[in-house]
């Protein structure tokens, strides 16, 4: 009875409402949106973002070891795209003919010219590359070395985390800056020990974080669910505890960079005869402190000085923003 | 707390060890660079190019450097001169490391006191005003000026604040050595401190080097004075009528203090090695010029003897730092 008093079913079920999957946020949609909420950490990435265009150049074929700073990757680079001339390109003036020192900025050459009439614009953009893959490879080697320190303190605690700790409070004891001297004095010139030594000197920093990072981690239960089904411990390290670290690495690596770029330029600055030769800023801001130029107007001081505040400025930022995004949670330095 | 500091110095020993041990393996990574510079620059004068006296140039650096002996004495030896105190004697003046390190010292401590003395005179005030007036345009002004402080490198604003003092005002501190500058003991030249002439000298590089200090030591009072006005018995103060002035300056003041005192004492102890950038900048004959002059001259007793120094320095000063932090506020204690 109750049931012919309900509607009949109807032979062909009503097509349900149309799905519409959520429209995923174009990429444009995303920088806007973290624009807005991050600005001064939009603005430092747009300052990263320069600062990788003045490194790019042509590259050309020739493979081998990589070397600072010709051959940063394995193969040679060319010119920077941004940079007009090259780094050591001798301008004259054309009504004189003589070497074109102290020039002020003109249509030629943006930012004047140097003492020994090379564009200083163009030495600018070339430093660039100098200073960034200087701290690429730092960090590069800070971060592989401080994280598994970090991880393996940390992962096995007791005395063996003890000893470790004591070591490196011992190497934060150092006076870093005297070391960095010290070191690149103690062997013929080398922008690759120079990189070296400064990742050797950041180590400490970074497994400090990470072994934080590590020590709550590991009381997960995802750590014992693994130690549970008989991962062994290079297992459990390697493929359940450093995945899950990634976002502090990644944030610690971005912030360190800054501090990098920024120790490079004071070393170059203070011990410029053992710090080869080649466009730096810190080489160039001792330049103009060393003779004071009459001429010189200031241009060289401001474009190498502005760029290591912009540059270290803007790693600062993005690294802050980044780390805010990733991970609020994280104390850094 | 006796139990405590008896085993951070024995701790503080064992670092102080591999800070020894790193030297010594840090300057015998190449040694045979270091002893072809050392010979070049002792022979100029006495030899020619011929091969017969660059050896024996290198065999006299050698025997200076003790590097002739087996590696495992040359190591006890050095451990056994450091544990008497003797940092052997330097090779351009042949002055004993040790004494010379404690005529430096005088420079040395005054810019970092001077510059903790600007950086605290104008961080606290910037400080308070900040944290009781949060997010007005006042906060923002000056969190601004702070960013900004804290992120230009100290030797960019010193080079800036030179050249600027040379180009418009005509002026440049005048150069001295550590002999006029601060006699130690005091008075032992006879003329006394020339306090105007220590002044125009000190007078630049503490206000480059106490505002960068001073930014990091006003962002870290601001939040502690966030944190400490927010707590139940300010709010007391406040409801007992208190005035404004005596809640800020007498109660919350004073507890946020105590972490930023901390923050403080750790600065003072890397001011020590930080202060190379202002020394060589601006010519003050403290430790940091010696020190780097003495690496651009390859004289390795003096690098040894001061990176020594300064380790020892650093380390005891952050014991003092936890002793005086648990001094200052009775909750903490070490177990």
């Amino acid at each position: 009875m109750q049931a012919e008093d309900q509607p009949a079913q109807p032979a062909v079920i009503a097509a349900p409402r149309e799905w519409t999957l959520p429209k995923r946020p174009s990429v444009a949609a995303n920088i806007w949106k973290f624009t807005r909420r991050k600005p001064l950490g939009a603005f430092g990435m747009l300052i990263v973002i320069t600062m990788l265009a003045m490194t790019l150049g042509t590259p050309k074929a020739s493979f081998g070891a990589p070397d600072l700073p010709s051959r940063p990757l394995g193969f040679e680079l060319g010119k920077p795209w941004l940079a007009r001339y090259d780094a050591e390109a001798i301008f004259r003036n054309v009504d004189t003919g003589r070497i074109a020192r102290y020039n002020k900025p003109s249509t030629d050459h943006w930012l004047g010219t140097d003492k020994g009439g090379r564009d200083t614009y163009s030495r600018m953009v070339f430093a660039a590359r100098r200073s960034l893959f200087i701290g690429l490879w730092a960090l590069m080697f800070a971060t592989v070395i401080g994280t598994a320190v970090g991880v393996v303190s940390a992962y096995f605690r007791g005395w063996f985390d003890t000893i470790i700790q004591r070591i490196m409070d011992s190497f934060q004891a150092f006076p870093a800056l005297l070391i960095l001297i010290l070191l690149v004095s103690l062997r013929p010139p080398s922008l690759t020990i120079l990189a070296f030594g400064l990742g050797f000197v950041g180590v400490t920093s970074v497994q400090r974080i990470v072994r934080g990072v590590v020590l709550s981690t590991r009381e997960q239960p995802f750590v014992e669910a693994a130690r549970v089904i008989g991962a062994t411990d290079l297992r459990t390290m390697v493929f359940h505890i450093l995945p899950n670290i990634m976002a502090p690495i990644i944030v610690v690596f971005s912030i360190g960079l800054g501090a990098v770029i920024l120790a490079e330029a004071a070393l170059a600055f203070i011990a410029p005869q053992r710090v080869p030769q080649d466009p730096s800023w810190g080489i160039m801001l001792q330049q103009t402190r060393a003779y004071l130029p009459p001429e010189a107007e200031g241009y060289h001081t401001l474009a190498a000085g502005g760029a290591i505040v912009l540059a270290v400025l803007g790693f600062n930022l993005a690294g802050d923003a980044l780390r805010d995004v990733l991970d609020p949670r994280l104390r850094v330095g | 707390m006796q139990q405590y500091i008896l085993r951070r110095i024995l701790l503080n020993l064992l670092v102080i060890y591999f800070v020894a041990t790193l030297v010594f393996l840090l300057l015998r990574i190449d040694t045979d660079y270091v002893v072809t510079q050392r010979a070049g620059q002792t022979s100029v004068a006495e030899s020619g190019s011929s091969q017969d006296s660059t050896e024996a140039a290198k065999a006299l650096v050698r025997k200076d450097l003790g590097l002739d002996k087996p590696i495992l004495k040359q190591y006890w030896i050095y451990l056994k001169d450091i544990a008497q105190g003797d940092l052997g004697e330097s090779f351009q003046a042949k002055d004993d490391v040790m004494s010379e390190i404690g005529n430096r010292l005088g420079p040395s401590l005054e810019l970092g006191l001077l510059q903790v003395i600007v950086a605290l005179v104008i961080a606290v005030p910037i400080g308070i005003v900040s944290a009781i007036r949060q997010d007005s345009i006042v906060d923002y002004v000056l969190r601004f000026v702070s960013i900004a402080f804290l992120g230009i490198p100290v030797f960019v604003l010193a080079v800036f604040v030179l050249l600027g003092s040379a180009r418009w005002l005509h002026y440049t501190p005048p150069l001295t050595t550590y002999k006029d500058l601060f006699p130690f003991p005091p008075f032992s030249t006879g003329r006394g401190v020339d306090i105007w002439m220590n002044l125009q000298i000190m007078f630049m590089p503490a206000i480059v080097g106490g505002l960068g200090t001073g930014a990091i030591i006003m962002r870290f009072l601001r939040s502690q004075m966030l944190e400490v006005m927010r707590q139940d018995y300010v709010r007391t103060a406040w409801a007992k009528g208190l005035r404004e002035r005596v809640i800020i300056m007498r109660h919350a003041l004073k507890n946020a203090l105590i972490p930023v005192l901390t923050v403080v004492g750790l600065l003072l102890g890397t001011i020590v090695s930080g202060n190379v950038i202002l020394e060589t900048i601006f010519g003050i004959p403290g430790i940091g010029l010696w020190v780097v002059n003495a690496i651009s001259n390859l004289d390795y007793p003096v690098v040894q003897g001061v990176v020594l120094v300064v380790a020892v320095t650093l380390v005891f000063v952050n014991l003092m730092v936890d002793i005086a932090y648990a001094w200052l506020d009775p909750r903490i204690r070490y177990g």
